[in-house]
């Protein structure tokens, strides 16, 4: 009997446990510095929005063509 | 022999289907650039409106409109499905290879040929088994003829196929990363340029009103517009329900701020040189140590269980409120005749529309959406993390063969040291993105809340890629000249 309920406590424990850990984890993580993530923010963003547009450019190129084949 | 292998079913399929050819020499920094951005235009270009739906509108509607931007579908195009049967059957390949119910020696050559044709095989099946589940669904209209049938079976297994071929010249090594992450981060930008720039016009109301589909050029529009006072405008821009709002549009933008700060989360592991003395490093363990695959996985099972309660309740029940699968599974309530959105217990793993919806009509969808999510991430991220090739035994390998080891450690503790961080760093990771997901879609953002997260990851790891490869190139690039690089990037 004692051994089941150490068994049943062992299984609460698990994710209790891997709670701990893992804000451990973050904690002892390196967070980026204000200045490096303007700098991410701002490397990521350009980029993103420059394919973004190239990208919807060539979608506005499909607006006529659905009206030729539609 | 030892046993049937599946793999060796695609033994017949080796010379039939064609295959990308591994580059001969180095691919320059430029071609690869090129490579990625033409193959993701191309892959954009490719959204044409299918031939041969019938023009009555049938009652049967998108069931999947929440998880089609993750995968970049467009409806009722060529690319209906988007990359979905490409990213799924990769994913789960390999993971049965990784859980060991497919054998497979990736030693051996043709053991892996034959792996990726049986990858690729069982996309193309996936292609033809979902198309035609659309269309004998009614999807694309009731009482098609033979002939239709066949034009739309042909129409999307082929781009399909196409699909996967794009697929793979990227991933062979011409282009840069993987290429269903390239495709779809250029298509989410596109979609999040689209919805907020976008200037195409939709009619709103029966007066010959049009509204665009931009947020931000809908809310300068309707400043201008004669018909609108400006409360009323500045309202509708951020409230209008049936084509993106700036409510959305900040949303995105904060969730892509978060992953932007979260991605550069880093444990770094002192390492030194066995070889020489006094050279001191750091080794980067990144909280998402599995990226966004955590969340594209637990949005490959997603898709899975709403294709299959779209089989039960459309093409077996109907759709009919008194059949026993209505009322087992859930059935589908048309909305705005748009998007058919699931029912209690269905809704239970549909993020809701809004978040006043999910509020009151949903009440118990947080929760097991939320769970759905973080479960099926962290067993991913635990399970990826071994197979992947990055797992602390591969990592104290490269270890070994640079000469390097932890500050601190014998050679002989690397691996423990690291067994004890790395699984933690992936399964948090997960933990973190699937919260941040569930977030962004309780709130009502329909898929883009998952998407912008792949999206951003997505081109986060690609721009680590390029400004790595050019630093490598020793900044030799004609492409970085025209545009007046050096572009310091990162």
């Amino acid at each position: 009997m004692a051994k089941s309920n150490n068994q049943i406590e062992k299984l609460a424990e698990a994710p209790v446990e891997f709670v701990k850990d893992g804000t451990a984890f973050i904690q002892k993580c390196k967070k980026p510095s204000n200045r490096d993530f303007l700098q991410i923010v701002r490397a990521v963003g350009i980029g993103f929005v420059a394919v973004g547009i190239i990208g919807y450019a060539i979608k506005l190129v499909h607006i006529p063509i659905r009206y030729l084949i539609v | 022999m030892a046993g049937f292998r599946l793999i060796e079913l695609a033994k017949p399929f080796l010379p039939l289907l064609p295959e990308v050819e591994v580059p001969y020499e180095k691919i320059g920094f430029d071609d690869k650039v090129v490579y990625t951005i033409i193959a993701a235009l191309i892959y954009l270009f490719g959204q044409f409106p299918l031939a041969g739906v019938s023009k009555e509108a049938s009652g049967v509607l998108d069931p999947l409109y929440f998880l089609r931007s993750v995968f970049a579908a467009e409806p009722k195009t060529l690319l209906e499905f988007g990359v979905f049967p490409v990213v799924s059957s990769a994913l789960i390949m390999q993971v049965l290879a990784g859980l060991k119910l497919i054998k497979v020696n990736f030693k051996i050559r043709q053991d892996r040929e034959l792996f990726q044709t049986c990858t690729k095989l069982f996309a193309l099946l996936q292609y033809l088994v979902l198309a035609n589940v659309f269309i004998f669904s009614g999807y694309y209209g009731t009482d098609l003829s033979v002939v239709q049938i066949t034009a739309l079976n042909v129409q999307l297994v082929v781009a399909g196929f196409f699909v996967t071929l794009l697929v793979e010249v990227i991933d062979k090594g011409y282009g840069f990363a993987s290429g269903a992450m390239a495709i779809t981060t250029v298509t989410i930008s596109t979609n999040f340029v689209a919805d907020v720039f976008g200037v195409g016009q939709f009619p709103v109301d029966n007066e010959g009103h049009t509204e665009p589909q931009g947020a931000f050029i809908n809310l300068i529009q309707s400043l201008r517009a004669s018909h609108k006072t400006w409360t009323g405008a500045i309202v509708g821009a951020f409230n209008r329900d049936y084509l993106p709002n700036l409510t959305t549009a900040f949303l995105v933008l904060a969730l892509a701020a978060s992953i932007c700060f979260l991605t550069n989360f880093r444990l770094e592991l002192p390492i030194r040189s066995t070889r020489t003395r006094g050279v001191n490093n750091v080794y980067p363990i990144r909280l998402f140590y599995v990226g966004s695959l955590s969340v594209l996985f637990a949005y490959v099972i997603l898709f899975y269980i709403h294709v299959g309660a779209f089989v039960l309740v459309q093409l077996i029940a109907h759709n009919n409120p008194s059949s026993i699968i209505y009322k087992v599974v859930g059935g589908y309530a048309s909305h705005n005749n748009l998007l058919y959105v699931p029912q209690f217990p269905l809704s239970l793993l549909t993020p809701p529309k809004s978040f006043v919806e999910c509020i009151t009509r949903q009440p118990l969808t947080p929760l097991f959406f939320t769970t759905f999510l973080v479960i099926t991430g962290i067993w991913f991220a635990g399970l990826w993390q071994q197979i992947s090739g990055s797992s602390a035994r591969d990592i104290s390998e490269q270890f070994k063969e640079q000469g390097i080891t932890l500050t601190g450690r014998r050679e002989q503790g690397v691996t423990k040291e690291l067994d004890k961080i790395v699984p933690v760093a992936a399964t948090t990771g997960a933990i973190v993105l699937g919260l941040l997901v569930a977030c962004g879609e309780l709130l009502g953002l329909k898929g883009k809340g998952a998407s912008i997260i792949v999206g951003v990851s997505g081109g986060f790891a690609l721009l680590e890629l390029i400004t790595a490869e050019y630093q490598q190139s020793g900044g030799q690039s004609a492409l970085a000249q025209v545009l007046g690089a050096p572009s310091g990037g990162i």
